[in-house]
């Protein structure tokens, strides 16, 4: 074999893989594109809150899909007034774990108490059906660390921070929901569960599922 | 043991193999976020590699593929092609020892919602499959050879 020839071709062969990966992938839309470089996500640590017991230490998340992620420091824009927000009395903030596993009941009980519900598969998948008022945050799409920001936003006040999050995906062995939990604690929000056995669970109590892209 | 490196049976391995790897391709780069979750679900990649190697590696399938249907860059195509083979042989083996049952995601990045023992027998089917393609891997160099000698 002529080496020479064969590292020329190899080389111009993935060269053009990689220039057609990034072109392919700028076309791509929301949710069928990928961050390219893709850096620990060593979040800077928000104003430490006054009333809730938060870390103050930088924590690093052990997330594969994002890049850095930025808070945003600007107040809440949205105050919502419903009585839904009031933090859930036994569901209380746990800053030293980035999440807590829960079960069927407890999930059912603070959906019920209008809690917020993320769903951390697929944004197809999602639209499939999902939680009633769980919002889209797929961690393997591009605009993951677009939605933490603006929801890091929404609840910038400390306060809001410890309202219990319910993080789901597709039970079993799916790690989506604690990647996505491990990004929320990264940016100090504490108070965040995971449904253990995820959607499928849901789907089997029989419990009421919404269809399409709207929560 | 002249067939075995005849045109006729070399031209047919050569674009079947283009064939089956431009098929693999397709769906890696329609969906690179579901690639790169199969990719994390081997627990093998360091995390900051996954996004780039989901995005390109299917881009390498596909236009090694595709040298080999049209015929040019046939030596380097081929053992690109034999060291993405070993490489994903290695992978699934591992995770097999591990006991971690996992989608391969060859030809469907899609989560089939199959069952541990299920995944674990899709495996070794996998590793099977991918020996298979070795050995058409290893024709062609063979055949290859032979017509070096000649000429």
């Amino acid at each position: 074999m002529n080496w020479r020839k064969f590292f020329l071709e190899a080389a111009t062969l993935i060269i053009a893989a990689v220039a057609c990966a990034l072109v392919a992938n700028a076309m791509a839309s929301r949710e069928r594109k990928l961050v390219v470089v893709s850096a620990p996500a060593q979040t800077v640590a928000p104003p430490p809150p006054a009333p809730a017991p938060i870390a103050t230490t930088t924590r690093q998340p052990d997330n594969p899909t994002t890049t850095q992620a930025t808070v945003n420091r600007q107040p809440a824009t949205k105050k919502p007034t419903t009585d839904n927000r009031q933090p859930t009395t036994q569901f209380n903030p746990h800053p030293d774990k980035p999440y807590i596993e829960i079960h069927g009941y407890d999930v059912k009980n603070l959906h019920d108490k209008g809690v917020l519900f993320l769903d951390a598969r697929r944004t197809s998948v999602y639209e499939q059906g999902h939680i009633p008022g769980a919002r889209p945050f797929s961690v393997w799409e591009s605009d993951v660390d677009e939605k933490v920001n603006k929801l890091y936003a929404e609840r910038s006040d400390p306060k809001d921070q410890n309202l219990p999050i319910v993080i789901y995906c597709s039970g079993g062995d799916c790690e989506d929901s604690h990647m996505l939990a491990q990004k929320l604690w990264g940016i100090q929000f504490n108070n965040v569960y995971v449904y253990k056995d995820g959607f499928p669970d849901w789907q089997k109590r029989g419990l009421p599922i919404h269809t399409g892209s709207n929560p | 043991m002249k067939w075995l490196a005849g045109p006729w049976l070399t031209i047919r391995v050569q674009i079947a193999l283009g064939v089956i790897f431009v098929a693999a391709a397709l769906p890696k780069i329609v969906d690179p976020p579901s690639f790169a979750h199969m990719i994390y679900n081997y627990k093998l990649i360091p995390w900051p590699l996954i996004n780039p190697m989901a995005l390109v590696m299917p881009w390498i399938e596909l236009l090694c593929g595709l040298a080999l249907i049209l015929g040019i860059w046939k030596d380097t195509a081929r053992t690109i092609i034999a060291a993405l083979l070993v490489t994903f042989i290695i992978a699934i083996s591992i995770n097999l020892a591990r006991g971690n049952a996992i989608d391969c995601g060859c030809f469907d990045v899609s989560a089939a919602g199959k069952t541990t023992a299920e995944r674990i027998d899709d495996m070794r089917l996998v590793i099977l499959r991918d020996l298979g393609m070795l050995l058409m891997v290893a024709q062609l160099w063979y055949a290859s050879a032979q017509q070096r000698r000649l000429t």
